[in-house]
C-alpha cells in the first residue's frame, strides 16, 4: 500500500521536543548514519527517521523500531553540516512513540501538557494519602505506636499484607497498560507492515535477545565511548528493579519491625540499591544542569519531572530506613506516607505513560527488529 | 638551395626539463649536426633575457632558421615568432620540439628522456630547414554587425554595439522582441521583474536611431567572409532587404521542450497539468488558479521534464531548478496555506545567490520529493472523491526508498531547454556547426566560448547551450566587445598557414569543395579549377590530404616539411633533396 505523503503531519508535534526547523534543515548527505556506531545494515539510521518526518509518512514512522535502538551518543548532531540535529529528533520520536503506543491518550496529554502532568501526579499523591489513612493508618491506635522496647511498630501502621493488596494493584495496573501498549506496538511495528511475514519460531529462538538487552542494554554499551555513563545506568536499573521485585513480592521480609544487624541481607541490599539509585540519579541531574554530554543539552520537562520524582522516592525511602533504626516513630510514620505518595505517582505515571516506559519499549524495540531480519520478505504488493 | 645558419636553444624550464634531460649534453650533440650554428641551453627561455639572446644571435651571426626544445607550442610558439619578428626574421623559419609535456614530464629514465630529446629537436632542425617566408595578411572590416535573434541576448548585444556608435542590423523572427525572457514573470534568485527589466531595455532598442530593428525577418542566405559579410533578409510580408556588414553575433536561443509526448506527466489529459511556460503566464496574470477557477490547494512542481533523460534530452536544461525554486516561493506568498510539493532529481540551484535561494527556499514548508529521473519517472494517476484532491502523483521517492503518492490540484511541469526547429537553417546561412544536441559549437568550449571557428561569427546565449539570463547577457556583452575591438582596428589579421591549388596538377575533380568543413573552395568555371579562398580557410589541411592528385600544398604543412621531420625523428640524417625531387 503506498502511503499519501501529509505535509502537515509536524504540525503540534513541536510539544515532544520535535523541531521542525532542526530537522527540516536536513539534505541527507548521509553523515549521520556513516558515523553512527548502531547502523547496520537493515538499520539506517536516523535518517531515514528525518526523512519520514519530512515527507508526513505517519505509518511508516510508527512502524520504526529505530528510535529505540539509538542510545543518544550525539556523534550525529556533532557531525551535521547543516545542524539539523538528527540525535535530539530520535530522543523527541521516543517520546512521541510512547505516546503512539500509548491507547489511553494519557501519555499525549502528559508529553504535551505541563498542566496534566502536574494534575495527575498530584492527584494519586492525593489518592494515596486518602487510601492510606483510611485502610492502613490508624490515629485510634496512637497507643501502640511505640513498641515495648521504645522501637518502631511499622508494620503495626502499615501492615505489610495491606500495603502488599495496593503493591499488587498498583503493579497489575502497570502490568495492565504496559502490555497493552507493547501490543499496540507490536501492532504497528509487525502486523502494519504488510511487505514481511515473521515465520511464528523465530519469536520464540529471538526470545532471548529480548531478556539479554532488558537486563545488560548491550547496544547502549556499544555505542558510548564513555564507559561511566553505561556502568551507572545499569547499576540504576539493577537497583530499581530488585528494590521494585522485593516490594511487590517480598515485602514481608522487607519491612520488619525487627532492626536487623548492618550485615543481613535485607538492610545490604537496601544500601546497595540506594547507592546505585542516588549515583545515577546525581550523576543524570548533574549532566542535565552542565549541558556537557550531547545527549543532556536538550531538556524536556518531562525528562525533568522524572529525575526529580525518582530522587523524591529515593531520598524519602532513605530517611524512612534512617528514622526507623535511629527509633524516631513519629517521623518514620509520616515519612512513609510521603515515600508512598511520591512512590506511587511515579511509578503509575513514568511506566506506562512516560519515559520510564523505555524499559519496555527498547527491549522490544530489539526483538521486534530481530523478528524482522528473520522475516519472509514478501514481494510488493501494488493497490 | 640558399645557405642555412640554424640555431638552436634548448630550455631548462628551471628544473621541469633539466633534471629529467641532460640538457647540456643534448646541446654539445646538436651542436655536430649539419648547418646548426649555435647550440645553446639557458634557464628560461621564454623569459626576455632568453629572446634578447635568440635576438642578439639571429643578428649577429646572421642566423636564418631557429629551432627552440622548450614546453608545448601552445605556451609559446607565439612568443618566440614575435622575437624573430622583432630580429627582423621571417616568423614562420621557425619550429618548436616539445620537451617537456612530451618528454620530461611523463618519463621516469633520464638517460631515455635525453635520447628522446635528441630525437625531438633533431626533427625540429630537419623541418625548419624547409620553412618558407609566409605572411599573415589583413582584412577590411565593415563596422555594421548583423545580429539573429531579439531576445534578452541580442538586444544586449546590439545596445553594448550601438552605444559605441556602430550601425547594427537586428533581425527578430516573430512580431516582438524579448524572447523567452518576455514570458517571465519574476527572475531568480532576487524575484526582479522581467517585465520591468525588459521593457527598460526594449525601448532603448527601439529608440536608438543605429539600431535597424527587423520584426517578423528571416535571414535567408549570407555571402562573403570577416569584414564583408552580405545577406538578404526577407521578411514574413515578402520584403527583401539586402544587408551589408562586417560581423555576425547568432543569438538565437532556445525553445521550451514540449511534454505532449511524455505520457506519465498526462499533459493535455489533465487541464491542470500545465508548463511552467504556462504558469509564467499565470503569475504575469497575478492569479494563480485550476482551470475551472478555484484556488488549488495542492500544488506539485515536477523538475527535469524533457531533461537529464535518454529518452528526451540528456543534458541538463540548468534554468529549471531555480525557475521551479521561485515558483514555490511565488505559490507561498499567494497561497500561504497551500501544500507545495516539489519533485526533482537532483538539486542544481548553481550560480550566485541560487544556492541561498535553495536554502531560503526550503524553509517555507515546502516538501521536496526525489525521484530517479534515469529508471522511473513519476506517474500523474486520476483520483477518488475519497482522496479529497484532483490528482495523485505515484512517485518512488529515493531518499527513503519508500513508494508514495502525492496529492496534487495543479501540477506544473519545468519544462527544459531544446534547439528551435529552424537551427540547421541558421547554422547552414552563417556557416556554423552544430553539436549533437543541436546546440552551435564554439571555437574553444573554456578559453573562446563566444568565437566560432568562422572568423567573424559569434555566437552568444543560450544557442551555445542553455543559459539565464545573467550568462546570456554576459555572453552578449563579451561577443559585442570581440566585434567592437575587430571595428576599432579596421582590420583583422588572418591565418597565414591556409592551402592554395597549384592549378597546373589541378583536375577539377572538385573533392576538395565537397570536403572543406569551412566551404572556403570553389571551382573557377573558366579555368576548371578549385580555388581556396585564404580569408575563410583556416589551414586545417583535409584539402590537401583528400586532393588525389597532390595539386592542393598546406602552407607550413607541406609534404617535404613533414617527412623530414619525421625522418629527424628516426635520427636519420640522410638529405631530403631525393625526396623532394622525387
Amino acid at each position: 500500500m503506498k502511503e499519501r505523503i501529509d505535509p502537515r503531519f509536524y504540525v503540534g508535534l513541536e510539544e515532544f521536543g520535535i523541531k521542525t526547523a532542526e530537522w527540516n534543515e536536513c539534505f541527507h548527505c548521509g553523515n549521520c548514519t556513516a558515523i553512527c556506531p548502531l547502523t547496520e545494515k537493515g538499520v539506517l539510521f536516523p535518517r531515514k527517521e528525518i526523512r519520514l518526518m519530512q515527507m508526513g509518512l505517519k505509518k511508516e514512522l510508527h512502524a520504526c523500531t529505530e528510535p529505540w535502538l539509538c542510545y543518544y551518543c550525539g556523534d550525529c548532531s556533532k557531525t551535521c553540516p547543516r545542524d539539523a540535529n538528527p540525535a535530539e529528533l530520535m530522543m523527541s520520536l521516543r517520546r512521541y512513540l510512547t505516546s503512539v503506543y500509548d491507547w489511553t491518550g494519557l501519555a499525549r496529554k502528559i508529553y504535551t501538557s505541563k498542566i496534566w502532568e502536574y494534575m495527575l501526579i498530584f492527584m494519586l499523591a492525593a489518592i494515596v494519602l486518602v487510601l492510606y489513612l483510611k485502610f492502613t493508618f490508624y490515629p485510634a491506635a496512637e497507643g501502640q505506636w511505640i513498641g515495648a522496647d521504645g522501637g518502631v511498630l511499622i508494620n503495626k501502621i502499615a501492615p505489610w499484607h495491606r500495603i502488599h493488596i495496593g503493591d499488587w494493584l498498583m503493579a497489575g495496573f502497570l502490568a495492565f497498560l504496559l502490555i497493552s501498549n507493547i501490543f499496540n506496538m507490536w501492532y504497528k511495528v509487525i502486523l502494519s507492515d504488510k511487505s514481511v511475514k515473521i515465520p511464528f519460531p523465530a519469536y520464540i529462538t529471538q526470545f532471548f535477545s529480548l531478556v539479554w538487552n532488558f537486563f545488560t542494554q548491550q547496544k547502549f554499551n556499544k555505542c558510548d565511548d564513555s564507559k561511566i555513563y553505561w556502568y551507572l545506568h545499569l547499576f540504576l536499573m539493577l537497583s530499581y528493579v530488585s528494590l521494585f521485585t522485593i516490594i511487590v513480592f517480598f515485602l514481608k521480609w522487607f519491612q520488619t519491625d525487627i532492626i536487623h544487624p548492618f550485615w543481613h541481607p535485607q538492610r545490604l541490599i537496601g544500601y546497595i540499591a540506594t547507592t546505585g539509585l542516588f549515583s545515577g540519579i546525581f550523576y543524570f541531574i548533574f549532566n542535565r544542569f552542565n549541558k556537557s554530554r550531547q545527549n543532556s543539552k536538550y531538556s524536556h520537562i518531562t525528562d525533568w519531572t522524572f529525575l526529580v520524582l525518582l530522587f523524591l522516592t529515593t531520598a524519602t525511602g532513605i530517611s524512612l530506613h534512617i528514622f526507623r533504626i535511629s527509633g524516631m516513630p513519629v517521623a518514620t510514620y509520616y515519612t512513609y506516607v510521603i515515600h508512598l505518595m511520591c512512590l506511587v505517582p511515579m511509578l503509575t505515571i513514568e511506566v506506562p505513560f512516560s519515559k520510564w516506559s523505555h524499559l519496555a519499549y527498547r527491549p522490544f524495540a530489539v526483538y521486534f527488529a530481530n523478528l524482522k531480519k528473520s522475516a519472509i520478505i514478501l514481494p510488493k504488493r501494488d493497490s | 638551395m640558399e645557405d642555412k645558419r640554424i640555431g638552436v636553444y634548448i630550455c631548462w624550464c628551471g628544473t621541469n626539463i633539466a633534471l629529467m634531460v641532460d640538457v647540456e649534453k643534448v646541446t654539445r650533440e646538436m651542436a655536430k649536426i649539419p648547418d646548426v650554428v649555435i647550440s645553446r641551453d639557458y634557464k628560461y627561455m621564454c623569459s626576455d633575457p632568453g629572446q634578447d639572446l635568440i635576438i642578439k644571435d639571429i643578428k649577429e651571426n646572421n642566423l636564418t632558421r631557429i629551432v627552440v626544445a622548450s614546453c608545448s607550442p601552445r605556451m609559446h610558439e607565439l612568443t618566440f615568432r614575435k622575437a624573430l619578428k622583432k630580429a627582423g626574421l621571417n616568423p614562420y623559419y621557425f619550429e618548436m620540439a616539445n620537451i617537456r609535456e612530451q618528454d620530461s614530464w611523463v618519463h621516469t629514465d633520464r638517460h631515455e628522456a635525453t635520447k628522446k630529446a635528441e630525437a625531438l629537436i633533431l626533427a625540429a632542425i630537419n623541418r625548419v630547414r624547409y620553412h618558407e617566408a609566409l605572411d599573415s595578411r589583413k582584412v577590411e572590416i565593415d563596422p555594421a554587425t548583423l545580429i539573429i535573434g531579439g531576445g534578452i541576448t541580442g538586444i544586449t548585444a546590439a545596445l553594448e554595439i550601438a552605444g559605441s556608435g556602430e550601425k547594427v542590423y537586428l533581425i527578430e523572427q516573430s512580431d516582438k522582441l524579448g524572447g523567452l525572457a518576455a514570458g517571465l514573470d519574476l527572475t531568480f534568485p532576487y524575484l526582479y521583474s522581467a517585465v520591468q527589466m525588459l521593457r527598460t531595455l526594449v525601448r532603448k532598442v527601439n529608440t536608438d536611431p543605429d539600431i535597424k530593428i527587423f520584426l517578423n525577418s528571416q535571414v535567408e542566405e549570407i555571402k562573403g567572409y570577416i569584414g564583408n559579410f552580405e545577406a538578404q533578409i526577407s521578411s514574413a510580408e515578402g520584403k527583401e532587404t539586402k544587408l551589408k556588414f562586417g560581423n555576425i553575433i547568432v543569438a538565437t536561443g532556445l525553445k521550451t521542450f514540449d511534454p505532449s509526448g511524455m505520457e506519465n506527466y498526462g499533459y493535455g489529459k489533465f487541464p491542470d497539468v500545465i508548463t511552467s511556460t504556462e504558469f509564467e503566464k499565470m503569475l504575469q496574470d497575478g492569479l494563480i488558479q485550476k482551470k475551472n477557477g478555484t484556488e488549488p490547494e495542492n500544488i506539485a512542481i515536477i523538475h527535469c521534464v524533457g531533461s537529464r533523460n535518454k529518452n528526451y534530452h540528456e543534458y541538463c536544461s540548468r534554468i529549471c531548478c531555480s525557475t521551479a525554486l521561485k515558483f514555490a516561493n511565488q505559490v507561498r506568498s499567494q497561497l500561504p496555506k497551500a501544500n507545495i510539493f516539489e519533485l526533482y532529481a537532483d538539486m542544481r540551484a548553481f550560480g550566485k545567490g541560487c544556492e541561498e535561494f535553495y536554502a531560503s527556499t526550503s524553509r517555507k514548508n515546502i516538501k521536496f520529493l526525489m525521484f530517479d529521473q534515469e529508471n522511473e519517472l513519476p506517474r500523474v494517476m486520476e483520483s477518488e472523491k475519497s482522496d479529497r484532491c484532483d490528482m495523485l502523483i505515484e512517485l518512488n521517492e529515493k531518499l527513503s526508498g519508500k513508494a508514495v503518492l502525492v496529492p496534487a490540484d495543479l501540477i506544473i511541469l519545468m519544462v527544459g531547454l531544446e534547439a528551435r526547429q529552424d537551427v540547421k537553417h541558421v547554422a547552414h546561412a552563417t556557416g556554423l556547426s552544430i553539436c549533437g544536441n543541436q546546440f552551435y559549437i564554439e571555437k574553444h568550449p573554456k578559453l573562446d566560448p563566444v568565437a566560432t571557428t568562422t572568423y567573424g561569427v559569434f555566437i552568444a546565449g543560450a544557442c551555445q547551450a542553455p543559459k539565464d539570463i545573467p550568462e546570456s547577457v554576459s555572453q552578449a556583452k563579451a561577443a559585442a566587445a570581440r566585434i567592437l575591438s575587430t571595428i576599432a582596428r579596421g582590420s583583422v589579421e588572418v591565418e597565414a598557414t591556409t592551402s592554395c591549388v597549384n592549378e597546373e596538377i589541378c583536375c577539377g575533380c572538385q573533392t576538395c569543395i565537397r570536403i572543406c568543413p569551412y566551404s572556403a573552395i570553389s571551382f573557377l568555371e573558366d579555368k576548371k579549377v578549385s580555388f581556396v579562398n585564404e580569408i575563410l580557410c583556416k589551414g586545417c589541411g583535409t584539402c590537401g590530404s583528400g586532393c588525389p592528385t597532390g595539386a592542393i600544398k598546406c602552407k607550413h604543412f607541406t609534404d617535404v616539411q613533414i617527412f623530414s621531420e619525421i625522418e629527424g625523428l628516426l635520427n636519420m640524417s640522410y638529405s631530403m633533396e631525393e625526396i623532394k625531387e622525387a
